[in-house]
């Protein structure tokens, strides 16, 4: 961490200690001082909302099921619909947040869905229903500007425990629907007396309120970053306002970013599957109730409270040590194992084992999510945005991916399919092996000598942008990301930069 | 031996199961004459409509000491064979633990020899669906004896068709259509005041 006279100066205002970025390199869960903290607890429980309504169907199926005439295929569709509409709208977000900041970026998406949720209360049709899960799915990409957002409030030294607890908590949502949902029809069913196919209705306002009101929140309460909005920022000349074919061509190019997608298709989107198909398996293979077999998923989805951020602490906590190199070993053992265990949950018998190693499962793949976006925030500074998407995005491609190739007709059981999820899963981690930050190293090859974090950072504007001093905030972020050399390389001295321009000094 | 080993399974299987009182639909008998009015090719409204069901003793195939061990009977409403189409959570199954096939109890009553009539009001939470009545004669352990039913052994004659209440309100939908639009409107506010905020900065 630089300690300069400058940030000395500017720390006056918050209530954290803070780096020449401004971001906080201390992370207090239980406080809500602005800007870092307010931030944290806005981002996780408007995206926990928007993980409630996106999965608030699939508890509620056996009373939605008769009152549309829904078939297995219209189910199984509708479900696919859900994941496949955040495909497009992460990388999109990815793009907002780099353009317009987080703030806007998700309050926007978060309004734009609600009325999905709203107009489920009037779907009437198979078709009705796939269109809402459809739209309601976009809201998943809230997941992008929580990222983003914490990437952009917290140092590198705690970004991955930020990173974490928001995506985990987040998450959370898909369990703790399987739990609201049921209890909010059955308060509206037997206590105001609506009938079956009213009270399910009624139910779905919950969830749309809820995701409303957490817009307005952001909306109001939130700042993209800890000097402020964007759009002052941008006035005052603080932050330039970037070129969006730029942002979009350095993310596109990072060849980081495209490996990352792919391998957090494999447990990010192997979560949302399981999410999907868990409560069948376990209904028609152990033929346990389905009350039971909502238990049993919502306890998949609930191991989140503490295995995603766990994840996210892990990496922080061998990046001390081992730098980004550490952060890369820990994430492919981690999924590794996950993926293992995955193979194994298709191959045993008993109902009790099964639950037991569904636990353990969920931890392990859980803490892979948590532990990718410790390594995302370090791919790109400009383009953080978009990376991040691209990574999200993949996570859903992967669900999609896997639940038409494994979960979708007669072909294989479903504990076949969840056996070759888990091959699946191995294999789609290797590319983790490939991953190579020249200041830093990959997972078995060190450092180049020479080679900075500048280097890297600042090789994303071109010569022109250097001289308007667009660059700035990349400078400061190359600096603070020294710690990602880990205990050995900290303490390393710097290499003199052959880079002196004098136009940067603002 | 192999096939000696599958027979004996078999047949222990089968034993297990009555041992466990699994009671296996294809081992009742047709003892039961039920009719069912509005018959086939009608549509009732789920709410609004009933049906009339009469059923007595098939005379033909009843056994008298059978008869005396039916303590209840229950008439319900069972899905016909195309509502069950890609649809598991209703499906047909030999095993009457298991079985989905019949959902809804529309009549519970002690036995009786004498030919009974009753109506039933079609409720509100009966899906939109193809159907046929079934009744089932108890036994004091509560384990199925004996069966009747409106259609033939294919399920394929004698079916109508229920139409469910949609669940939707008016009330509901200006409600749902409402906040949708004031969503919607929030976040043409929200760029708006964006904008002035930005502009008041400048």
């Amino acid at each position: 961490m630089d300690i300069s006279l400058d940030s000395e100066k500017n720390d006056r205002k918050f209530a954290l200690p803070v780096d020449s970025e401004h971001k906080a390199t201390e992370f207090r869960l239980f406080s809500l001082a602005t800007p870092h903290m307010r931030a944290f607890h806005l981002s996780w429980i408007s995206f926990f909302s928007c993980f409630v309504s996106t999965f608030a169907a699939p508890p509620l199926l056996p009373i939605i099921r008769d009152n549309l005439d829904l078939t297995a295929t219209d189910i199984g569709n509708a479900g696919i619909a859900a994941v496949s509409g955040a495909v497009f709208a992460r990388i999109a977000m990815g793009t907002a947040c780099d353009l317009f900041g987080p703030r806007l970026a998700s309050s926007s998406l978060i309004l734009l869905t609600a009325p999905a949720v709203f107009l489920t209360a009037i779907a009437n049709s198979p078709a009705a229903f796939l269109m809402v899960r459809f739209f309601t799915g976009f809201s998943l990409a809230t997941f992008v500007s929580t990222q983003f957002w914490m990437s952009s409030m917290f140092s590198p030294a705690v970004v991955g425990t930020a990173n974490g607890l928001s995506g985990g908590w987040g998450n959370l949502g898909g369990g703790a629907t399987q739990l609201i949902m049921p209890l909010v029809y059955s308060l509206i069913h037997s206590n105001i007396g609506s009938t079956k196919f009213t009270a399910w209705r009624i139910a779905f306002f919950i969830p749309a309120f809820f995701q409303t009101l957490s817009a307005f929140a952001i909306f109001f309460l939130g700042q993209d970053m800890p000097d402020g909005n964007y759009v002052r920022l941008e006035k005052s000349g603080e932050k330039h306002k970037d070129n969006f074919s730029q942002v979009f061509y350095h993310a596109i190019t990072n060849y980081r970013g495209w490996i990352l997608a792919l391998t957090y298709g494999y447990c990010f989107g192997v979560e949302l599957t399981i999410d999907n198909i868990i409560a069948q398996y376990f209904f028609d293979r152990f033929n346990v109730n389905l009350h039971t077999a909502g238990i049993i998923a919502a306890s998949f989805g609930l191991a989140n409270l503490f295995s995603r951020p766990g994840g996210g602490i892990l990496s922080d906590v061998v990046a001390k040590w081992f730098g980004m190199r550490g952060r890369l070993w820990t994430l492919w053992v981690v999924q590794m194992i996950g993926g293992l265990l995955c193979l194994l949950l298709g191959k045993v018998g008993s109902l009790s084992a099964s639950i037991a190693v569904m636990l353990v499962f969920s931890v392990f793949v859980q803490a892979a999510c948590g532990l990718t976006f410790g390594v995302v925030p370090f791919v790109s500074r400009r383009s953080l945005g978009v990376i991040s998407g691209m990574t999200g995005g993949g996570g859903n491609v992967g669900a999609v991916l896997t639940q038409v190739i494994f979960f979708r007709g007669s072909r294989y059981s479903t504990e076949e399919g969840i056996t070759l999820m888990g091959v699946m899963i191995m294999c789609c981690s290797l590319p983790i092996l490939f991953i190579y930050f020249p200041q830093w190293g990959g997972m078995f090859l060190g450092p180049t000598k020479g080679s900075t974090e500048q280097d890297y950072y600042l090789s994303e504007w071109s010569t022109a942008e250097k001289e308007q001093g667009f660059h700035k905030m990349s400078v400061k972020f190359a600096d603070n990301s020294r710690t990602e050399r880990g205990r050995k390389g900290i303490s390393a001295p710097i290499p003199t930069d052959n880079e002196n321009p004098p136009s940067t000094v603002l | 031996m192999k096939y000696f080993m599958l027979r004996s399974y078999i047949l222990l299987f089968f034993l297990s199961k009555i041992i466990n009182g699994d009671v296996l639909f294809s081992s009742l008998p047709q003892s039961f004459h039920v009719v069912a009015y509005p018959t086939k090719g009608q549509v009732l409204k789920a709410g609004e409509d009933r049906i009339t069901v009469s059923l007595g003793l098939n005379q033909t195939t009843t056994n008298q000491t059978d008869n005396e061990s039916y303590k209840n009977v229950k008439v319900k409403l069972c899905y016909a064979p195309i509502s069950q189409v890609d649809r598991k959570w209703r499906r047909t199954v030999d095993n009457l633990k298991k079985d989905k096939t019949c959902q809804f109890t529309i009549w519970d009553k002690p036995y009786d020899m004498n030919n009974q009539t009753f109506e039933w009001v079609i409720e509100k939470d009966i899906p939109t669906a193809m159907y046929f009545v079934r009744a089932y004669a108890y036994n004091s352990a509560h384990q199925e004896r004996a069966y009747g039913q409106t259609t033939n052994d294919k399920k394929s004659s004698n079916l109508f068709k229920v139409e469910g209440i949609s669940g939707r309100h008016l009330s509901l939908d200006i409600t749902s259509i409402c906040f949708s639009a004031f969503a919607l409107l929030s976040l043409v506010g929200f760029f708006l005041l964006e904008k002035r905020h930005s502009k008041i900065k400048s």
